[in-house]
């Protein structure tokens, strides 16, 4: 953890009585989720901020829900939450964040220890529906969702609340595309650990992600630099309200909530981050995806307001 | 109204405005006729090119800019490696 993230804080920031609730969706996650928590714990008490983590695991075999049930132990079952939902993954073929209505009567939800099962009965779901399972446990007026794979560094967090608290924003999403924070000013470089950025692609993974973020700012001019991220901090009514107009998934679902965000009137900023890309595990972008990725763009140009 | 359905009604009424003048239907303000014939059949073309090369060098300059963080992997190897020591010492299961 670099010092200066606790050195610039707002005096503000340590009185005031707001809650960031962490939504961590997991899928086999088991070595990840203790180092995650780790840092998560570790950057909100340097920052004196209040905290609780959200797992939302998706019915992993390899005994993640062991492992929060451990971390709850530890770090007190109102600051880890561990939450059981079993998403039908072979429907979808492959993992990608989504959001879809559910009625809550899919799900019997039997709660014990502060660990809840949910199981959906049937149907075609994005594994994001972890978020609006998640959303139900959120206890903080602001939520915060990250990748559990280290792809997304906790240190970020407090720099999105800065740039949150500084412009009173509703939405602050991270960006590996900016070298400064939006919008400005941020007096003396009061915000931000220096220029976003990625670790670990290859030309060709940046040409294809640079070229998605072309299409999606030319075609839907959102006004900031990420739209793909999945990185960002919200006011919890916020998030609640436009997850549940959402319709699309993968990154496209993340393209949806800032694009439907700005057409609610709901002001967004960012923060440049850092991303490294999955150090365990493999993380590929198959020619179904840029091609889904290209309607879920139209689809949006045609049917937002 | 959508981004979308706001180009139609923006895109429709202007590339039928555009054909007017081609077949000289209407007339074109503010040039004569004569630099009309000779500019409005290449105005399709002119578009498609300087939206063309409007995307390259955008791309161009965004791969420029790609900043890559070797630095920002570095600290995190360091840090997970703290943490497993520590979360070791507090009895949860890490390899």
């Amino acid at each position: 953890m670099s010092g200066h993230t606790i050195i610039d804080m707002p005096a503000a920031m340590s009185t005031e009585s707001d809650k960031y609730s962490v939504i961590l969706p997991t899928y086999n996650e088991r070595k990840n989720l203790p180092v995650i928590t780790w840092l998560l714990a570790k950057t909100f008490e340097a920052n004196g901020l209040a905290w609780e983590i959200i797992v939302v695991d998706d019915a992993s075999p390899d005994g993640t829900q062991e492992v929060a049930r451990q971390l709850a132990k530890i770090y007190g079952d109102d600051k880890v939450v561990g939450i059981t939902v079993h998403l039908n993954r072979s429907l979808d073929g492959k993992a990608g964040w989504g959001c879809a209505r559910v009625p809550a009567t899919w799900y019997g939800v039997s709660a014990s220890l502060g660990t809840s099962i949910l199981k959906p009965r049937a149907g075609k779901l994005g594994l994001g529906t972890a978020y609006v399972h998640g959303l139900n446990f959120v206890t903080g007026n602001f939520v915060i969702i990250m990748d559990a794979d280290f792809s997304h560094h906790p240190k970020f967090i407090p720099e999105l609340i800065k740039q949150q608290k500084l412009h009173n924003l509703d939405i602050v999403t991270g960006t590996r595309y900016a070298s400064t924070p939006s919008p400005t000013p941020n007096p003396r470089g009061s915000v931000g650990l220096g220029p976003g950025g990625v670790y670990g692609w290859d030309l060709k993974r940046k040409l294809v992600s640079r070229g998605a973020n072309f299409l999606a700012d030319t075609v839907l001019m959102p006004g900031i630099s990420d739209l793909t991220g999945s990185f960002r901090l919200y006011r919890t009514p916020v998030i609640k309200d436009i997850i549940s107009r959402c319709t699309s998934k993968g990154y496209v679902f993340q393209m949806e909530i800032v694009v439907r965000a700005r057409s609610l009137g709901y002001t967004v900023g960012e923060v440049p981050i850092t991303f490294v890309d999955r150090i365990y595990g493999e993380s590929k972008l198959s020619g179904n995806e840029i091609v889904g990725y290209a309607k879920g763009v139209v689809n949006l140009w045609w049917n937002v307001e | 109204m959508s981004k979308g359905t706001r180009f139609v009604t923006i895109a429709i009424p202007a590339v039928v405005a555009y054909l007017l003048m081609l077949i000289n239907v209407l007339p074109v303000p503010f040039v004569s006729a004569e630099t009309a014939d000779q500019i409005l059949p290449v105005i399709p073309w002119w578009l498609l090119v300087a939206f063309g090369a409007f995307s390259l060098t955008s791309l161009g300059l965004g791969l420029l800019r790609f900043h890559d963080t070797p630095e920002a992997y570095e600290s995190l190897l360091a840090e997970i490696a703290q943490a497993k020591n520590e979360l070791r010492d507090q009895g949860v299961e890490v390899d």
